[in-house]
């Protein structure tokens, strides 16, 4: 939920990164973050195990500036992937204003790309989000793979309504920016 | 136009904010009081915060509160309302204050335990009916959505760009 205090003159947005592990989300805010001039981010928190999975989230602030006097920021988090750290994905979607979904195009993912999904609604779902209030991005990640599902099978799969989507090699940093530019253009849109 | 985002703190809280936040500081003798959301944004903050990253600290402390609300849940607990984590030389007490937010006091040797739980406690009360009332007042102060929205958009386009 976006925030404004008046007293600070701060508003806050939330985007969270979901997906089934090792899609790439901590890839996207990695890529996001070396692209943002010095004034424009604060300090990456990174939460991860000894093996650079994360554990609990990842995070860093995204600064717009001063708009009207009031310092604009958005919240950028992702979720760990693994399947038995549901609990913490449910935690860090608390708040959410908009959500990308970073979706495996691996055809051997296909499974975990569903099953992903399907928890993200039912826990967003928890928390009173419904997509039509919080908009959902989906980013097509690893086009760069030789065996990978076709962007209609991805939808077939994933996609409801207008969701946009985007592909992306987030590796290379390709499609990252798209996509992050169309969620936060989104989540401005529905603020009021 | 009004904001209709969910509004924190209005201007004249501010001052009602920070005569809470130093008195604890005074009567405890800790580095710093943090007033933040449960959802991990920054409300007001006092003492000498210059060795901190207010914005990260928020946030870590919002996503530990609720991991162990889902640990109290496990105890058959609705929720804990208090966290204290002890280093080798500053500690950190986290309160939950009115069910929505999170005072953070953070405190090194020289200060006692005992004192920082007591008044955290007593100021604990006193925000929350500051936040209470405030929930309850329908005055918003002004901003302009629209104009807002417009530049913020161009602002995103430059920023990816630049």
């Amino acid at each position: 939920m976006s925030t404004v205090n008046f007293s600070s003159k701060e508003i806050n947005f939330k985007i969270v990164y979901y997906g089934p592990a090792l899609s790439g989300k901590t890839t996207n805010l990695m890529r996001i973050y070396e692209r943002l001039t010095q004034d424009r981010k604060g300090e990456l928190v990174s939460l991860s195990t000894h093996e650079d999975r994360t554990l609990f989230f990842d995070f860093f602030p995204l600064e717009l500036g001063e708009i009207q006097g009031f310092k604009t920021r958005f919240h950028m988090y992702t979720v760990p992937g693994q399947v038995y750290y549901e609990a913490s994905r449910r935690i860090v979607l608390s708040g959410a204003d908009g959500v990308v979904f970073v979706a495996d195009s691996d055809r051997e993912k296909r499974n975990e790309n569903v099953e992903s999904i399907r928890g993200m609604l039912k826990n967003m779902s928890s928390y009173g989000l419904h997509p039509q209030d919080v908009p959902i991005t989906l980013q097509y990640n690893k086009r760069d793979l030789v065996d990978i599902m076709s962007m209609e099978e991805l939808d077939d799969d994933l996609r409801k309504d207008d969701w946009p989507r985007f592909e992306a090699v987030a590796v290379k940093g390709e499609g990252v920016l798209d996509t992050i530019r169309e969620t936060m253009k989104a989540v401005l849109r529905r603020f009021s | 136009m009004t904001a209709t985002g969910t509004v924190l703190a209005l201007s004249k809280d501010k001052e009602h904010f920070e005569k809470i936040l130093d008195e604890v500081i005074k009567k405890t003798g800790s580095l710093c009081a943090i007033l933040i959301t449960k959802d991990g944004h920054n409300i007001a903050a006092r003492g000498n915060t210059n060795f901190l990253n207010i914005t990260a600290l928020a946030a870590l402390v919002a996503g530990s509160f609720a991991a162990t609300k889902q640990v109290a849940t496990l105890l058959g607990e609705r929720e804990f309302s208090i966290l204290f984590q002890q280093g080798e030389s500053r500690h950190i007490h986290i309160s939950l204050v009115a069910s929505t937010a999170m005072m953070i006091i953070v405190f090194d040797d020289s200060s006692r335990i005992g004192l920082v739980r007591l008044h955290s406690r007593r100021a604990g009360e006193d925000l929350t009916e500051l936040i209470q009332k405030r929930s309850e007042s329908p005055e918003k102060d002004e901003l302009m959505v629209e104009q807002f929205k417009e530049f913020a958009v161009n602002l995103i386009d430059r920023i990816f760009t630049e």
